[in-house]
């Protein structure tokens, strides 16, 4: 086991429990320190059987404010994957919702497929057909594209150079807003730089994870690990746009199946911002921004915030004339992956975001901004008013 | 190259003072740290100084700081310089919507989780000494399931302090709350969100209305509401018609919880750029000036580029100061901390002693302008300031100034910067 993974390291300071959203928003849930270390003590003498593991979000906010390093969500998440070897599923919802690569892949498919799987989804909502599931009738479930990103990539017209980088789409790019890794490949052509994209990347392991899938995780670790030691072994970085599979790949990796590889890799996987900002630090990013006049209120997801490399966003954006740029602060959007469209978990997500949602209604901002997919749907539903991914500004800007 | 005028490295007290003030100034401030600061854990009040070396209480702390002298971080930045920084803090409370009471020349006592009292400068209104002290009634309130905080024994030991001076009674109260297997326990931060909503507020005044008489104080644990505010707070004293008071508590402290929401809420008001979980391990130093420190997170090493350095990465049990068997060095900067080499002679023989501790007294020599200096007494850095617990000449534990020399070391170092370079 990983040497990171020490219970001990706690000093059950419990200022984790103080800004867990999830321990805000319902007593269902034991809290962080309680579930992760204090319990992964007794674990290591008997079997768990903590069924509030079950609320752990793994939105991470405990990792970020643990002063002395101990990946609490992590703690939870691997008790998890043990607690449903034996105990029974609240419902299917956990089994769909770990699983979306495989729906995504199908819809995308199929001719027609995202639009029937769109109507299907509207009217299986409208029917209440979703509860059954387990999955929540109110939640935003977000819309299949009727063109895969993998599909849209071939038809980009790429000028060749040569510096390269290899883009790790996700699937929620992939399947759901393709037109994100469209606008990366437009704002890295404007940075003189080719973007290429490998089809044989499977699901970082993220919805796997936070599902208690952990053997299922593992096998796509290792299948993305060797694909990433081939790239960089090239010379070439890989680039995520989605904040979820960049920790998956960079860092829950590392804590969830450690390897000299893993470890090797992490250090060449770049967000698409911090990527930029890092060019700008040496001084070759292109500033040949059009203005694009307008406010816009940033989001930075959870997933961001604990990895440790700032706010490349707000760095680079408040670089285009005419953009105002302002942080939300307003904590988790409450979605956190895909626990907001359980049934069960809802109103939990509902009641989190609920500060965040007032927030972007009170700023007069025309805009959200969040690097995170899942953040930019939570945030759209709960104030109403549109959210994009930052590369899409810049490739505005670029344009 | 992203460069900031002032990178501060720490985000407790010090640090997000130090960044605020700095920001105001007109600066832009990136502020790197790696886990919430300890103010969280913290009683969120501002200790100035509460106990003379031999263990008198200080009833006016400006006046017991001019005396202070030699190695004490008070010394250092002046009486001026700590009025300013306090006042400077009260203003951005007041800003944010949660103004503290209380003034440098004099001292009030607050009461403690078990029912002591101790001095202390600066409180949010909800600690606010005077109430207790003019109170005829103290009428201490637990909550029901509630295991950190015992309403008998705070009466009673605050009945060993006040005896027949004051009526002290206590009462411990019915929470509507959901119980059994299915929840976990009730913490004050649970009754703190209930207090926050208006039924919880109508449902708690109803059952204390019985008990209130005139001139009584309800003493309470910090439970009055999660926001730096008063809503809770006034919405209840006006519902009961009487004062409603915290008191310190067990972590996760709601009182410093608030500090912490007040002064990250400021600093991002100002454009304070939070560069989060990130840990500095490292600096480069070239002809005595800093120009970037070293961060790690998430697979690989960061440069941050900065004019001026904050250091505010607390003491032993922050991280920011590294102690071995008979050695102890600030990691980031690399100064070693001139200690005895026998790790026995660091301390009095009793833990809880009748004097400051002495190596709670370790810590970075700084100069005039908080400028760090190495073992010979040379500058580490000019660029590099060095603020709160990580300097040496002070056991804020035993004399009680922790978050007094947090801020004016803090107001200090962000105004020696020098001019608006915006």
């Amino acid at each position: 086991m990983n040497h990171a993974i020490n219970p001990d390291k706690c000093t059950a300071c419990t200022m984790c429990v103080a800004e867990c959203p999830v321990t805000a928003a319902t007593r269902k849930f034991r809290g962080p320190k309680m579930t992760g270390p204090a319990l992964d003590r007794m674990r290591k003498q008997i079997q768990d059987d903590d069924f509030m593991l079950d609320y752990c979000s793994n939105c991470k906010n405990c990792d970020l404010t643990c002063p002395s390093g101990v990946p609490i969500s992590t703690l939870n998440m691997l008790a998890r994957a043990e607690y449903y070897k034996t105990h029974k599923r609240k419902s299917q919802a956990d089994d769909m919702l770990a699983h979306g690569e495989k729906m995504g892949k199908l819809v995308c498919s199929l001719p027609m497929g995202s639009m029937l799987m769109n109507m299907g989804m509207s009217i299986g909502k409208a029917m209440h057909m979703m509860e059954p599931l387990g999955i929540s009738g109110k939640a935003p479930m977000p819309s299949y594209a009727d063109e895969s990103f993998f599909s849209k990539f071939k038809k980009i017209k790429q000028q060749s150079y040569p510096k390269k980088v290899v883009f790790f789409p996700g699937c929620f790019i992939n399947y759901n807003q393709p037109e994100v890794g469209v606008d990366l490949v437009k704002a890295y052509q404007a940075n003189h730089i080719e973007v290429i994209v490998d089809e044989s990347f499977v699901c970082c392991g993220s919805p796997l994870v936070s599902g208690g899938y952990l053997d299922e995780a593992r096998e796509n670790s290792e299948r993305n690990t060797s694909i990433i030691q081939k790239w960089i072994s090239k010379g070439y970085e890989v680039i995520t746009a989605c904040t979820s599979c960049g920790l998956m790949l960079r860092q829950e990796y590392e804590e969830l199946f450690p390897s000299v590889e893993v470890a090797e890799n992490a250090g060449h996987i770049y967000d698409a911002m911090e990527y930029l900002a890092k060019l700008y630090d040496e001084g070759a990013l292109n500033t040949n921004f059009a203005a694009i006049p307008g406010s816009l209120i940033y989001h930075a997801p959870c997933h961001l915030k604990v990895q440790g490399f700032g706010r490349p966003t707000l760095d680079l954006l408040s670089m285009i004339p005419g953009v105002k740029i302002e942080e939300a602060d307003a904590g988790c959007c409450g979605l956190s992956g895909s626990y907001g469209f359980k049934a069960d978990k809802y109103e939990i997500s509902m009641q989190i975001g609920a500060k965040l949602f007032e927030r972007i209604k009170q700023s007069g901002a025309q805009q959200g901004v969040s690097e995170c997919g899942i953040c930019r749907l939570q945030m759209k539903n709960g104030s109403g008013k549109d959210a994009v991914h930052p590369i899409s500004i810049l490739a505005q800007a670029y344009a | 190259m992203r460069m900031h005028d002032v990178v501060v490295i720490g985000s407790g007290l010090a640090g997000l003072f130090a960044a605020c003030i700095a920001a105001e100034q007109g600066k832009n401030v990136s502020l790197i740290s790696y886990g919430a600061g300890a103010l969280t854990v913290g009683g969120g009040i501002i200790d100035a100084l509460g106990y003379t070396d031999d263990g008198k209480p200080v009833k006016n702390p400006s006046e017991a700081i001019k005396g202070l002298t030699g190695k004490h971080p008070y010394s250092k930045v002046g009486i001026a310089g700590v009025e300013q920084a306090l006042q400077a803090f009260q203003r951005i409370a007041a800003a944010e919507g949660y103004p503290f009471i209380g003034d440098s020349t004099k001292n009030q006592w607050v009461a403690t989780a078990i029912g002591a009292l101790k001095p202390t400068c600066l409180t949010p209104k909800t600690m606010d000494g005077s109430a207790l002290k003019e109170a005829t009634k103290v009428l201490v309130v637990g909550f029901e399931g509630l295991k950190d905080f015992y309403a008998d024994m705070v009466q009673k030991n605050l009945l060993n302090i006040y005896g027949e001076r004051k009526e002290i009674r206590a009462v411990t109260t019915e929470l509507p709350f959901e119980k059994g297997r299915d929840v976990r326990d009730i913490s004050a931060m649970d009754i703190a969100r209930w207090l926050d909503t208006e039924e919880g507020r109508a449902h708690f005044a109803g059952q204390m209305k019985q008990y209130v008489k005139p001139g009584m104080v309800l003493l309470m644990p910090p439970v009055l509401g999660t926001m730096p505010n008063y809503c809770v707070q006034e919405a209840l004293e006006r519902a009961l018609g009487c004062r409603l008071i915290e008191v310190s508590s067990m972590p996760p402290a709601l009182t410093g919880y608030r500090l912490n929401k007040m002064m990250t809420s400021y600093a991002h008001k100002l454009g304070v750029r939070f560069v989060t979980k990130a840990k500095v391990i490292g600096s480069h130093i070239i002809n005595g000036v800093c120009k970037y420190v070293v961060t790690t997170g998430c697979g690989r090493e960061q440069k941050h580029y900065g004019s001026t350095f904050i250091l505010a990465t607390g003491g032993v049990f922050g991280g920011g100061l590294a102690t071995g068997m008979g050695e102890m060095t600030e990691p980031i900067f690399n100064i070693d901390i001139e200690v005895p080499k026998v790790q026995t002679e660091w301390s009095h023989k009793a833990l809880f002693s009748d004097g400051k501790q002495i190596f709670a007294q370790y810590g970075v020599e700084v100069d005039k302008d908080l400028v760090p200096l190495t073992a010979n007494g040379e500058k580490v850095a000019k660029n590099i300031r060095v603020v709160g617990r990580t300097l040496a000449g002070y056991d804020y534990c035993y004399e009680k100034s922790g978050n007094g020399v947090a801020l004016a070391t803090a107001y200090q170092a962000a105004m020696s910067i020098g001019g608006a370079k915006k």
